[in-house]
């Protein structure tokens, strides 16, 4: 209760910083993905597919390779009635898919090819083409015979010399293929490695941000409890305090005036029996005694108004029972009364308090709702004490001045009892205060009746 | 207005029907006993699995005595060497003109024994007789006609003899347009009984090789030097390439200049496109066509081919026939290259599953447009073994062109058992009984050869031109034929050669749907000279001699 409140750091500050962490993993390990993808992307397109495409054109050149094998085979077996120019057709149309293959191989070809192999290929079939050429000059000029050695003793060792380095290319390429299928598996591993060190990070994160929200939550229901009860206490001292003033200035009102008052009432009657029969001094005296008998009446009704001592002598409801009348006389507010159960006591401060709400809510009525007649409802339950002020006046949303310290006290003295008040609309309009406190609620209270009487 | 209404719609509502109901207009009949035809194929075989067993044969028609109507030629095999059983020799019907045809072969002079794949029938000598070139394993052999029913092995002295190779198809054609046919023969691969190569698909038995086992041979090219002889020009003419392995041959015109061009279906071996450069010279731009492998870049197995205007667009379509798991292929000229069209027409999903061999362009319900035919049948008999869904025996496809580019396959529909499965070669067409649609000649490996009555039910006409050139070669083959018929605009080319190991007749037929007449021929003959003539009546033949006009001949 009395616990020092340190002035608290408010946890906004905490939370966002946790929010932006998060944040900031999620986004760095979106980038990271991204990055890892386009890296395999670019090493799928730039050097996997690209080799394949390479390996396509030298399948290709080999393929070629291997039409002219054939062709020179034809040629050196010479089981043809055709001469060697024969075959230039086909060799040009060969070539012509040779060039337009090597063509594509060159924009295809692996990084990993120095330019001397380049070359070294180039150079390769420049020099075939020219023995090709030279060969079919040779026949053209008629020398048959010589033109078919030249094809074995040459032309067919070039061919295959040409063979082998395109093999040995494509060996090439399908080693590079390798070596890059071993880097995806080497990124893929990677990535599902960091996937699960992420996915651990953003788990801690979230995780320690929940209890950090959590710790703060409970801080904060603590503290509102704190205020609350803090608040409560008030509350129940000022009432406390209120009841107890008011009870001794009623006290004080009844007893030290209302004695006074009537002292001086049988003084000025004896003094009235001493003065001459219609002489004006007995008149004057008749007045004053007059004055003092209303004076004496308002400081009665004054000290009931203030704190009814029927309460304390009566009970609840026999106060109820002289009250309303009275309330309905001095308001000229027609008020229907009704009791239902069997009554039991409800004594000391609860008494106070139900009478007061029920004091509060009638003020109300007659103040703001503008009705002309109410109800209230007095029901002994099994369990409870319900009290219930009903007007089809103005409601409270109508009216301008929605919450006042009236019904803040209500509320107060309800939760004092601890008990429940509600104020709702009835269909017909106006205000229904309705006001539930447990039995032994009331009926304890009643017993140890502390802090009101005690004040 | 009603009326006005319901003729306007009346071609669409026409083409619904057609697509919905499924009535193709006319019925086969297979007449192949009730018109005298008993021809039973020989391939030879002996359990030796030699390659060419599995190929033959082919067939063709020709009016070889020139009476107006058209005879059969069917080409045999004979037992190997050293398993001599029977004798067996390619077959002549004539045919009678009353349905029914008469074996004349000794009469002709054609009981000659060889082992005969491919036929090409040309007037190389232009009498105005019809001469037939017989391709074989081993040496091919050139019949002349001496014009009085018979026929004379000219072979040795017209320069094509001493040379052995295992020739496939072949066609005449004048590719110097100097008016004399020249030849072109087309060769598979290098075998011979001593070279074979033992293959085997369950490492056991053996089985036909597939033509990789062999190396390729070049097709020939002769050139006709006038005086009955001829000249080899493969070499020469650029046409010489050693690594072909060509099954079929078609002419045509494929940058409509007038010269004729050839196409070349190789089996595993990308297609040529032999490109005349009007000098006597060809060069292949098959590649730069787009026709010498599959659109994904892989040679097929191309069998059987034929060219023609099959969407009436005035440019070459054309038809390739391949292996089974291997569509067929449907080109369509598009700018400068051949579209691959198959998978989206319909005939491609359809020939998946079919080894296709003879195919042919005509328009078998006279509707106009150019339909298509195809004989099926695969080279092993145990391939049902090793794919469930593919059979030996295969049904021949009939796919009726729909226009734009659509085919829809009717041979269940058709009648005559035509989709009876069958080993199917060869495939021709002519109208043999001269009631103006074509009929369909069908040859089949080892088997009979099944002649299919066409008649049509939904009352179409035709139009039938026969050409005789007198400057151009006597037939006329090259000239391209154009009808202008109420909004329908066809090209023929007059050709000899296409489908696979066969020629249909070379008289060409257009089909003019309900039409009674044509607003306009227009004929091109391969001399360069062009003829038109107006306003002819439909339902008959009109023999066209060049330079001399039109001849409307009674009836078909």
């Amino acid at each position: 209760m009395s616990r020092p409140s340190a002035p608290e750091r408010s946890p906004t500050l905490g939370l966002l910083l946790g929010l932006l962490i998060t944040l900031s993993a999620v986004l760095a390990y979106s980038a990271y993905i991204t990055w890892q993808v386009t890296g395999l992307r670019k090493l799928q397109t730039e050097l996997v597919d690209r080799n394949r495409k390479d390996s396509l054109q030298l399948l290709r050149i080999q393929n070629d390779l291997n039409l002219l094998a054939v062709a020179m085979r034809d040629m050196v077996s010479s089981d043809e009635p055709y001469p060697l120019t024969a075959w230039s057709a086909q060799f040009q149309r060969i070539r012509t898919d040779l060039d337009d293959a090597m063509r594509l191989e060159a924009g295809f070809a692996a990084t990993s090819r120095t330019p001397e192999q380049s070359a070294f290929l180039t150079g390769s079939f420049t020099q075939f083409w020219d023995a090709v050429d030279r060969i079919f000059a040779l026949a053209r000029d008629g020398k048959e015979k010589e033109a078919r050695e030249q094809i074995q003793l040459s032309l067919q060792e070039r061919q295959a010399a040409l063979s082998t380095a395109v093999a040995r290319l494509l060996v090439q390429n399908s080693e590079n293929e390798e070596q890059a299928g071993q880097r995806i598996v080497r990124i893929y591993d990677r990535v599902q490695r960091q996937v699960y060190v992420f996915l651990a990070a953003t788990l801690l994160a979230i995780l320690l941000n929940g209890l950090s929200v959590i710790r703060w939550n409970r801080r904060l229901f603590t503290r509102l409890a704190e205020v609350s009860e803090r608040r409560s206490e008030l509350a129940q001292k000022l009432i406390a305090t209120q009841e107890s003033t008011l009870r001794y200035i009623s006290r004080e009102l009844h007893d030290e005036f209302g004695q006074i008052l009537t002292a001086v009432g049988s003084m000025l009657r004896r003094a009235g029996t001493h003065a001459p029969e219609g002489s004006s001094l007995r008149a004057d005296l008749q007045e004053v005694l007059q004055i003092v008998q209303t004076t004496l009446e308002s400081v009665r009704s004054l000290s009931q108004a203030l704190h009814p001592v029927m309460l304390d002598e009566a009970g609840l409801e026999s106060t109820l029972d002289w009250y309303i009348p009275t309330i309905e006389r001095q308001t000229g507010i027609a008020i229907s009364y009704e009791k239902q159960g069997a009554a039991f006591a409800v004594d000391g401060s609860a008494g106070v308090h139900v009478y007061r709400v029920l004091q509060e809510a009638l003020n109300n009525v007659a103040r703001h709702s503008g009705a002309k007649q109410a109800w209230v409802r007095l029901r002994f339950l099994a369990d409870a004490l319900e009290l219930e002020v009903e007007d089809h006046g103005v409601g409270f949303a109508e009216r301008p001045n929605k919450h006042g310290i009236g019904l803040v006290a209500m509320r107060e003295r309800s939760e004092l009892m601890g008990g429940q008040i509600v104020f709702s609309r009835p269909a017909e309009g106006g205000t229904l205060v309705h006001l539930d406190v447990p039995r032994e609620k009331v009926e304890s209270y009643g017993k140890e009746d502390h802090s009101v009487a005690g004040g | 207005m009603a009326g006005v209404a319901s003729c306007t719609q009346l071609p669409r509502l026409r083409a619904l029907a057609a697509q919905a109901a499924p009535s193709p207009g006319f019925r086969f009949t297979d007449v192949t006993s009730q018109a005298g035809i008993q021809f039973e194929h020989n391939s030879g075989a002996f359990g030796g699995k030699f390659l060419p067993e599995t190929l033959g044969s082919g067939c063709a028609f020709l009016d070889y005595d020139r009476d107006g109507w058209q005879d059969i030629l069917l080409i045999n095999g004979t037992d190997w060497p050293g398993h001599k059983k029977r004798r067996t020799t390619l077959r002549l019907y004539h045919n009678n003109g009353n349905g029914t045809f008469t074996d004349v072969t000794s009469r002709a002079g054609l009981d000659v024994e060889m082992y005969g794949m491919g036929v090409a029938v040309g007037d190389y000598n232009n009498d105005g007789f019809p001469d037939i070139l017989i391709t074989c394993v081993g040496q091919n052999r050139l019949f002349r006609n001496t014009g009085r029913g018979t026929f004379v092995d000219v072979t040795n002295g017209s320069g094509l003899g001493k040379r052995e190779g295992f020739s496939t198809s072949a066609l005449w054609f004048d590719y110097d347009r100097d008016g004399l046919l020249d030849l072109f023969v087309c060769n598979y691969v290098k075998w011979s009984p001593e070279h074979d190569v033992f293959c085997s698909l369950d490492g056991k038995h053996k089985s036909y090789c597939t033509p990789e086992a062999y190396r390729g041979a070049t097709c020939w090219l002769f050139h006709n030097r006038g005086d009955g002889t001829f000249e080899d020009v493969t070499a020469a003419s650029g046409i010489f390439d050693s690594s072909s392995k060509s099954l079929g041959v078609a002419l045509f015109d494929e940058d409509q200049n007038g010269w004729p061009d050839l196409l070349v279906a190789n089996d595993t071996q990308p297609n040529k496109l032999y490109r005349n450069q009007h000098n006597g010279t060809f060069k292949d731009s098959a590649v730069e066509a787009g026709i010498a492998f599959s659109s994904e870049g892989k040679a097929r197995a191309g069998m059987g081919v034929d060219v023609a205007d099959f969407d009436n667009s005035g440019t070459p379509g054309v038809a390739i026939t391949n292996f089974d798991n291997e569509m067929i292929g449907l080109y369509r000229l598009n700018g400068k290259t051949f579209e691959d069209i198959a998978p989206q027409s319909g005939v491609g999903i359809a020939s998946r599953n079919s080894l296709g061999f003879g195919c042919a362009f005509f328009d078998v319900n006279l509707d106009g447009w150019l339909d298509f035919a195809v004989a099926n049948g695969h080279i092993d008999e145990t391939v049902r073994n090793i794919r469930g869904n593919v059979g030996y025996a295969q049904p021949p496809q009939l796919f009726l062109n729909l226009g734009k580019g659509i085919f829809r396959e009717v041979a269940a529909e058709v009648g005559g058992s035509f989709d009876q499965p069958k080993v199917g070669r060869g495939l021709a067409y002519a109208d043999f009984d001269r009631d103006g649609d074509l009929d369909l000649l069908l040859t089949t490996n080892n088997g009979p050869a099944y002649l299919y009555r066409n008649d049509q039910l939904g009352g179409n006409r035709s139009i039938r031109f026969r050409l005789v050139g007198t400057k151009s070669n006597r037939d006329g083959i090259g000239a391209m034929v154009r009808v202008f018929a109420g909004g329908l605009t066809q090209s023929r080319l007059v050709k000899g050669g296409s489908s696979y190991l066969s020629q249909s007749e070379l008289p060409v037929t257009f089909g003019l749907e309900k039409r009674d007449r044509v607003d306009r021929v227009v004929i091109d003959w391969p001399s360069g000279r062009t003829e038109e003539y107006k306003n002819l009546a439909a339902g008959r033949c009109y023999e066209c001699t060049e330079g001399k006009g039109i001849v409307p001949q009674d009836g078909y």
